[in-house]
């Protein structure tokens, strides 16, 4: 059993790896969110150095010059070892926050779904319910609430993706519950949690996931453009928004410091993209008609 | 007898998908007569169906096309002739009904539009005299209250009432052809008899001649005056329905009649033809057949048989053989 | 009618629970409100004073049923800032935002639904990938960056358009544009699916065998039938131009109720920022139901069954 468990296992990574090499999308976007995560996570560490550190005597560097690889901004800070950090904190906002949703969403879809009932209703009913909201106006909302911060972006981020993600897994769920395999295993006698963790979930972790990575691009984004208004991440802590945000002050003077951590955005996002468009023609190409009824 | 209506000569359609050329349609060959119905009968990918719809260029272009081949209607060729021209054909001269009656109709419009549209595009007459007309073809299908369908949208319909307009649809401008490709396979068994029944019922009012596609040979015994029996994208045998029934000749016949539940050529068990239709990708040296063949001889491998008329029947068979009762 | 009734209460519930939420939310977090409005020197006898004059010190629901009662009887209140009757900013800040929404919320239409029909017909083609490929953008570009870049090309190199301000002409055509930008490049997505899925239906064959032009079939039968998953998301759309309305009236300095609330927000004048949340989101539910009743419109299958 055990030595059948790992066989499937290394073939389903094989399958993967080999997936991977031939679908294009998938390997650029990988490859691009390959560096964009690498420069986030190990930039920090190589490069050291201090994101609050103030220069006066080096301010509006452009990139490449003495002492600065992408220039430094309008107090001389260091825009590379701040990109870094900016990064780090998109993902942690984005693919952080995406995660736990993606969690929370596979349960109270599965459950709402495979139980129906009250239960489905008042789950579905909620969830309908944030969903019908504009991801950028909760986070407004929550702003109003908390206060400006990451927090009441990472709230809306969770909340508005956790919705989107138990939608569409209720549905799976519904769709699977008719087909005769779960049927027959409900004949069978299995037990409920048996019938969810061996048939439902392997079939529905897929399309979760390829939403998921889509939910990750509307949240980049979000954080970016909240932060950028003023409602996100605060200083001295930088984000893609801010640093974009600071930067237009200078735009005739450098605009690298607008333009740099803008493509920073745009590479996430497009990488992302590529890795959600990936991942559904892999695991699914049923996926590409549902994917039109997918918003932010 | 007059000369046929329709001729339709070594048709022959292809389909090239993702660098993968095969034939659907291999050198098909009949006539059909004024006011005849010819049967085209064979198992569900045998090229049925690709074949009706070549006749009326409606194959999904562009994968889809006729390489070789007419169809000589009217004085024309069709596989010739502009697409503007075709557009004038289909639905006045010829027109044709499908299989699937609950898809077949544009859910967003009312019978009654439906009807009238088809009806103004090929004739010059006010809407109100267009909708007369559509009524009149309701009722001649005996649609119950036809006036309040009219103002109905396909999904008030049930599948059988939907065949019913797909039939008035096709012949209510009094075409010279009708193509019914499996007009009753989708419906309930109740209905299908009733639909059949008007459909020639129709077919006989108006002296319309019609091809009548289908993988039942029970329908086709009940209606058909002629039969042609396709496999594997070519006519293997046709005869008039009498001489088939009575004395098939091709062994895929005998096997399509032997497989007939309570026929007469059947004893105990039902009985089934070994294999399957092979994809049209594959094609064997010899006979089509062969693969699934009890009686083929060893030049049936190697050799591809003609179509060979003795005047009545054309048979596609090295080796026929009496059909033995099993 | 069935539909429509059970929409119609769906919204009205949706509406009560989220003017609810809203109220709570910023309620309990106002924070001491007394600092806004009272001087840093004011005691806590004068604090306490002026909660009970605001009725601060009444139980919440109580405050709810207060303020909802308030804002139906026309009275707004002003703000914390600078003294303004909100009533008069909903009026000049929300007649902005719907000359902006409503261009927006057009051009995601009108330019969207005739490229996706474009890329259909010419599916696998130069114009298809053209599109697609524009389309893909459009979704990946966040917008206050888009806006960003329209300003430098369109203001600042080619100096051809504002790059900020209100509300010539000629001062919308940007934020209109970028606001509509993610709106129209998921449309033009869905409208290419939608028609080519109804391009293979069986109905279309029907019609050709009938006889109707290409013209007809695609140009009437599909693109009504293509419509449906349109109209439905609709309300979508909506609610992203409410949202993103948000970010681009900063960016362009339209002053709009986007403006008004973030500026709210940051500034912590809480009436503003209350008022103003609860006006967008009603604003998104009733546009959600807006696209409901579009789709039941729309939709035979739903108006008689």
């Amino acid at each position: 059993m055990l030595e059948f468990e790992e066989s499937r296992h290394v073939s389903l990574l094989r399958r993967a790896v080999t997936n991977l090499m031939r679908n294009g999308l998938l390997l650029s976007g990988t490859i691009l969110a390959v560096l964009v995560v690498g420069a986030g996570l190990v930039g920090p560490i190589i490069m050291g150095g201090d994101y609050e550190l103030i220069n006066f005597s080096n301010t509006h560097a452009t990139p490449l010059s003495e002492g600065a690889l992408l220039g430094t901004d309008h107090l001389g800070r260091d825009t590379a070892i701040r990109l870094f950090v900016a990064i780090r904190v998109s993902l942690a906002v984005a693919v952080g926050v995406t995660g736990l949703a993606l969690v929370v969403g596979l349960v109270i879809g599965t459950v709402s779904g495979f139980r129906g009932g009250w239960t489905d209703r008042s789950l579905s009913g909620v969830m309908d319910f944030i969903w019908g909201f504009p991801l950028i106006l909760v986070a407004v909302l929550f702003a109003g609430g908390l206060g400006e911060g990451l927090l009441s972006v990472i709230l809306a981020v969770g909340l508005v993706n956790m919705a989107a993600i138990a939608r569409v897994v209720r549905g799976e769920v519904l769709a699977l519950s008719e087909r005769e395999f779960i049927e027959a295993a409900r004949a069978g006698g299995l037990s409920n949690w048996r019938i969810i963790r061996k048939h439902l979930l392997p079939n529905i972790l897929a399309p979760a996931l390829v939403l998921a990575s889509y939910y990750v691009a509307v949240a980049i984004i979000a954080e970016a453009a909240l932060s950028f208004i003023g409602l996100g991440a605060q200083p001295p802590l930088p984000s893609l928004g801010q640093m974009v945000a600071e930067g237009r002050n200078f735009l005739q003077l450098n605009h690298w410091e607008t333009t740099v951590p803008g493509l920073a955005l745009v590479l996430m996002v497009l990488s992302v993209s590529l890795i959600g468009d990936g991942l559904r023609d892999v695991f699914d190409p049923r996926l590409r008609h549902e994917a039109k009824g997918l918003e932010s | 007898m007059a000369g046929p209506i329709l001729s339709v000569r070594d048709l022959t359609t292809v389909i090239r998908t993702e660098g993968i050329r095969f034939e659907v349609v291999r050198g098909v060959s009949f006539d059909l007569y004024p006011n005849e119905i010819l049967g085209l009968v064979g198992e569900s990918g045998c090229g049925k169906t690709m074949t009706a719809l070549s006749l009326i260029g409606l194959i999904p272009a562009p994968a889809a096309q006729v390489t070789e081949g007419a169809v000589l209607f009217g004085g024309q060729d069709l596989v010739a002739v502009s697409e503007r021209q075709m557009r004038e054909v289909r639905g006045d001269d010829i027109s044709m009904i499908f299989q699937d009656p609950l898809t077949s109709l544009d859910p967003m419009f009312t019978i009654g539009h439906l009807l009238t549209e088809v009806i103004r595009r090929h004739r010059t007459i006010s809407r109100s005299e267009a909708r007369a007309l559509a009524l009149q073809a309701l009722k001649e299908v005996e649609l119950p209250d036809p006036e309040t369908r009219m103002n109905q949208y396909p999904h008030q319909l049930s599948g059988g009432m939907r065949q019913r307009v797909m039939i008035a649809m096709a012949l209510m401008l009094d075409p010279d052809i009708l193509i019914a490709d499996e007009p009753t396979t989708a419906l309930d068994v109740t209905v299908q008899a009733q639909i059949l029944d008007r459909l020639v019922g129709q077919q006989r009012r108006r002296d319309v001649s019609m091809l009548l596609i289908t993988h039942d040979l029970g329908v086709v015994a009940a209606v058909a005056d002629r039969v042609a029996v396709m496999y594997s994208g070519e006519i293997v045998e046709q005869a008039t329905v009498e001489q088939l029934f009575s004395d098939p000749q091709h062994p895929y016949t005998q096997g399509l009649l032997r497989a007939l539940p309570q026929s007469r050529h059947q004893r105990g068990a039902l009985h089934t033809i070994p294999g399957r239709v092979p994809p049209p990708q594959f094609t064997p040296p010899g006979c089509l057949f062969s693969p699934r063949c009890s009686q083929a001889l060893l030049r049936c491998w190697e050799e591809h048989p003609e179509l060979v008329s003795d005047g009545r029947r054309d048979l596609r068979c090295f080796n026929p053989q009496p059909l033995t009762l099993a | 009618m069935r539909y429509l009734a059970s929409r119609t209460v769906y919204m009205l519930i949706i509406l009560a629970i989220s003017s609810v939420a809203v109220f709570y939310a910023i309620r309990l977090s106002g924070g001491d409100a007394t600092a806004a409005r009272l001087p840093a020197s004011a005691t806590e006898a004068d604090r306490e004073t002026f909660r009970e004059i605001l009725g601060l010190n009444d139980p919440i629901y109580q405050q709810y049923f207060t303020y909802m009662g308030r804002l139906l009887s026309g009275d707004l209140g002003n703000s914390l800032t600078n003294n303004a009757l909100i009533s008069k900013m909903l009026v000049e800040h929300g007649r902005n935002s719907l000359i902006l929404g409503v261009t927006a919320f057009a051009l995601v239409f009108l330019i969207g639904i005739p490229l996706g029909i474009l890329a259909s017909v010419r599916r696998n083609t130069f114009w298809d990938g053209g599109i697609m490929s524009m389309s893909v953008a459009g979704m990946a570009i966040p917008n206050f960056w888009l806006a960003l870049l329209s300003i430098w090309l369109f203001a600042s190199v080619l100096g051809w358009l504002p790059s900020a301000g209100c509300c010539e002409p000629k001062q919308l055509i940007l934020p209109a544009l970028v606001l509509a930008a993610e709106g129209t490049a998921l449309t033009v997505r869905m409208t290419r699916s939608a028609m080519l899925e109804n391009l293979d239906s069986d109905w279309v064959r029907t019609l050709r065998a009938g006889g109707l032009s290409e013209a007809r079939v695609i140009g009437k039968h599909v693109f009504r039938n293509a419509l449906i998953p349109i109209i439905s998301l609709a309300g979508l759309r909506i609610g992203q131009i409410v949202g993103y309305a948000l970010i681009v009236e900063v960016i362009f300095g339209w002053p709009g109720l986007g403006q008004v609330l973030v500026n709210a927000v940051l500034r912590r004048d809480y009436p503003v920022a209350q008022f103003f949340s609860l006006v967008l989101v009603v604003m998104v539910v009733l546009g959600n139901w807006l696209a409901d009743l579009g789709y039941l419109a729309a939709n035979p299958r739903l108006r008689k069954v």
